[in-house]
C-alpha cells in the first residue's frame, strides 16, 4: 500500500512537471506569434521557435519568410525573392507589412488598397509554385491551434510513462500476493506440505513452488497423496500490471480468485455429482455445466430437521441423500453453518465435485475461493482446509444401494444417448462417403464419355480427311 | 519428512510419494488461446492513423500495443501480432510527424 502511494506521488510529480513544460512551451510559442504580429523583424526569434517545435508545418509556415530555417531549403528563398513584387507569402493578418514589403511606389501608384487583399489570395491559389503557401493554409487554422496540438503528445507520453511505472508496481503487487499465499499454504509445515509429498513444478528438491504464466496468473502443483493423483491451484489475480485494466477495475469491481483442481483416482471416487455455490452463481452453474445440467438439480431445502448450509448458499445434487452425506456436521460447524459462514466463509465462491467432467480427467473436485490481501492470507485457512478433508471424504465415500441405483440408471441413459449419437454420426459419415463416391464415379464416367465423344469426333474428322485425300491424288495423276 | 505407512496413533500420513507425478503443462492449441483484444484494437487504430493521418489514432495504437505487450503470456506466439501492430503504429507516427508520403510537399523543394 505504501509502495503504491509513493508511486502515485511519483506519477503526480511527473505529470506536474510535464504540465509545466507544456505551459512554458505554449507561452513561448505564443510570444513568437505575437512578436511576429507586431514586428516585421521577427526573424531572430524564429530559429528558436524552430528548435523548440518538432512538427514542421507549424513554425515553418508562420515564420516562412525566414529562409534561414533549417527545414526550408534555399529554393524558398529564391521564390520569395521572385514573388516579392507581387505575392508575398505572408499571412493576411499582416497586409500592411506585406504592402510595405513589395509595394513599389513607382509601379503601383493609386492601387495600394486593391493590392493588399489580392496577394494573400494569390498566395493561397498558387499552390504548386510556392510550397510555403500550402503550409500557409495549414498554418492559418493551426496558428491558434498550435498551442493545442501539443496536448495529444503530452497526454499520450505521460500516459505511457505512467503505464510503464504501473506495470512494474502492479507486477510486484501481484507477485507479493502470490508469494504470500505460497508462504502461508505451500511452504514447510504448511497444510499442503503435510498432505502432499511433491510440491511445486520442477524436479528435485529446490524446485520453485509457483509457476508464473502471466503477470496475473500463477499456478501451484502438488502431487503424491492417497485418493488423488494431483492438485493444481490456479491464482487469477486482477491485472494490476495493466493500467487500462486497473482503471476499468476501479469502475467494475474485480477480485482475486484461486481455483483448485483435484484429480481423483478412478477407484477412489464413486458416482457423485455435487455442487455448492452462492444462489445466483449456483443457478448459472446448473445451466452452464453439462454434467450438472444432465445429472443434477437444484435442491430446495434441508431434509428433515437437520442443520443445513446458510441461506446464501445453494446446493446442486443428484439426490438429497448424497448432498446430506457430503455436507457433514464438521463442515457446517467450521465453514458453512450459520455462525461460521459469517466469519470464515466470505471468501467462498463455489465447490463442484463430479465424476462426469468433460475433458481429459473425468473425476475431479473443483474449489473456487476469493483471495484475500497479502496480509490477510490467514483468513483462508479454513477454506483451504476443506480441500484435504473432502479428498478424504470423497475418497472413502460409497453410495448406498438406493442412491447407486439412481445414479446407475441416469448414467446408463446418458451412455445410451451418447452411443446413439455416435451411431448417428457414423451413419452420417458413411452416407457422406457414399455420396462422395457416387459423385466421383459420375464425374469419371462423364470424363470417360467426354473422351469417347472426342475420340469419335477425331475419327470422324479423320474419315473426312481420308475422303478428301483420294481426290487430291486423282487430280495429281492428271 | 519421510512418510511412514504404519498408522500413527493419531492420523495416517496421507502422503504417498510413490504416486507422485510431476507436473505436465497442458498443451494449448493456438486456436483456444484467449483473444488478444488490445492487440486487435491496436492494429485497427494504427491502420486508421496511418491511412487518414490522425495523430491521436497513432498514439492510441501505441498505447494499446503497450497494453498488449504487458498482457503477453506466450512469448513466441503473441509477439508476431504485437510487432505487426507496433510497426503500423510507428509508421503512422512517422508519417504524421515527419511528413513523409506523397501528399505532404513540405519536405520537397
Amino acid at each position: 500500500m505504501a509502495r503504491s502511494a509513493s508511486s502515485l506521488r511519483h506519477c503526480l510529480v511527473l505529470l506536474a512537471l510535464l504540465a509545466l513544460l507544456f505551459i512554458h512551451v505554449s507561452h513561448a510559442v505564443d510570444h513568437h506569434f505575437e512578436g511576429f504580429d507586431s514586428d516585421d523583424v521577427a526573424e531572430d526569434e524564429e530559429p528558436v521557435a524552430g528548435t523548440l517545435d518538432h512538427p514542421p508545418p507549424i513554425q515553418l509556415t508562420l515564420t516562412h519568410s525566414d529562409p534561414t530555417h533549417s527545414d526550408l531549403p534555399p529554393p524558398d528563398r529564391e521564390q520569395e525573392e521572385v514573388s516579392e513584387p507581387s505575392q508575398p507569402s505572408d499571412l493576411p493578418p499582416k497586409p500592411s507589412s506585406n504592402g510595405l514589403d513589395y509595394w513599389d511606389e513607382d509601379e503601383f501608384e493609386g492601387l495600394p488598397e486593391e493590392q493588399s487583399p489580392e496577394p494573400p489570395k494569390l498566395t493561397e491559389n498558387v499552390i504548386p509554385k510556392d510550397p510555403s503557401s500550402d503550409p500557409n493554409k495549414a498554418a492559418k487554422p493551426q496558428k491558434t491551434a498550435v498551442s493545442r496540438s501539443y496536448v495529444v503528445e503530452i497526454v499520450c507520453i505521460s500516459f505511457l510513462i505512467m503505464f510503464t511505472i504501473n506495470y512494474f508496481t502492479g507486477k510486484r503487487e501481484n507477485e507479493n500476493i502470490a508469494l504470500a499465499w505460497a508462504a502461508k499454504f505451500a511452504t514447510k509445515d504448511s497444510i499442503f506440505d503435510k498432505n502432499f509429498s511433491l510440491l511445486g513444478v520442477g524436479d528435485g528438491d529446490d524446485t520453485p513452488l509457483l509457476l508464473k504464466e502471466g503477470q496475473n496468473v500463477f499456478k501451484f502443483y502438488a502431487s503424491g497423496r492417497r485418493y488423488c493423483s494431483g492438485l493444481l491451484a490456479t491464482m487469477e489475480l486482477q491485472s494490476r500490471h495493466d493500467l487500462i485494466s486497473r482503471l476499468c477495475n476501479l469502475v467494475v469491481r474485480g477480485r482475486d480468485e484461486i481455483s483448485f483442481e483435484v484429480y481423483m483416482n478412478e477407484e477412489a471416487m464413486d458416482q457423485v455429482v455435487f455442487a455448492l455455490a452462492r444462489r445466483k452463481a449456483a443457478k448459472g452453474m446448473q445451466k452452464e455445466e453439462r454434467d450438472l445440467q444432465r445429472y443434477a438439480s437444484l435442491l430446495s431445502g434441508p431434509t428433515g430437521g437437520r442443520k443445513w448450509v446458510v441461506e446464501e448458499l445453494a446446493v446442486i445434487s443428484e439426490s438429497k441423500e448424497v448432498a446430506g452425506d457430503l455436507i457433514t456436521e464438521a463442515v457446517l460447524e467450521q465453514v458453512f453453518g450459520e455462525k461460521a459462514f459469517e466469519k470464515f466463509g466470505k471468501g467462498f465462491i463455489s465447490m463442484h465435485f463430479s465424476d462426469q467432467q468433460l475433458g481429459t480427467h473425468k473425476k475431479m473436485l473443483l474449489f473456487k475461493f476469493a483471495l484475500p490481501d497479502a496480509k490477510n492470507m490467514a483468513h483462508m485457512t479454513r477454506l483451504v482446509a476443506l480441500i484435504p478433508y473432502y479428498i478424504d471424504l470423497i475418497g472413502r465415500y460409497k453410495l448406498s444401494s438406493q442412491a447407486r441405483s439412481k445414479t446407475d440408471s441416469a448414467r446408463s441413459k446418458a451412455a445410451q444417448e451418447a452411443y446413439k449419437e455416435q451411431q448417428n454420426a457414423r451413419q452420417e459419415a458413411l452416407q457422406k462417403r457414399k455420396a462422395e463416391r457416387k459423385k466421383m464415379m459420375e464425374e469419371a464416367e462423364a470424363k470417360l464419355s467426354a473422351e469417347i465423344i472426342r475420340k469419335k469426333e477425331a475419327k470422324d474428322r479423320a474419315r473426312q480427311a481420308k475422303k478428301a485425300m483420294p481426290r487430291v491424288r486423282m487430280t495429281r495423276a492428271h | 519428512m519421510s512418510s511412514h505407512n504404519n498408522s500413527s496413533p493419531a492420523v495416517n500420513d496421507p502422503r504417498q510419494p510413490s504416486t507422485a507425478n510431476p507436473y505436465v503443462a497442458p498443451m494449448v492449441r493456438p486456436e483456444d488461446l484467449p483473444v488478444d483484444y488490445s492487440g486487435f484494437i491496436a492494429v485497427i487504430f494504427a491502420i486508421v492513423g496511418l491511412m487518414f493521418r490522425y495523430k491521436l489514432c497513432s498514439w492510441l495504437a501505441i498505447i494499446f500495443c503497450a497494453q498488449s505487450l504487458s498482457n503477453m503470456r506466450n512469448f513466441e506466439n503473441d509477439l508476431k501480432q504485437i510487432s505487426m501492430a507496433m510497426m503500423f503504429a510507428i509508421m503512422g507516427l512517422m508519417t504524421n510527424y515527419l511528413g513523409l508520403g506523397p501528399t505532404r510537399p513540405s519536405t520537397q523543394g
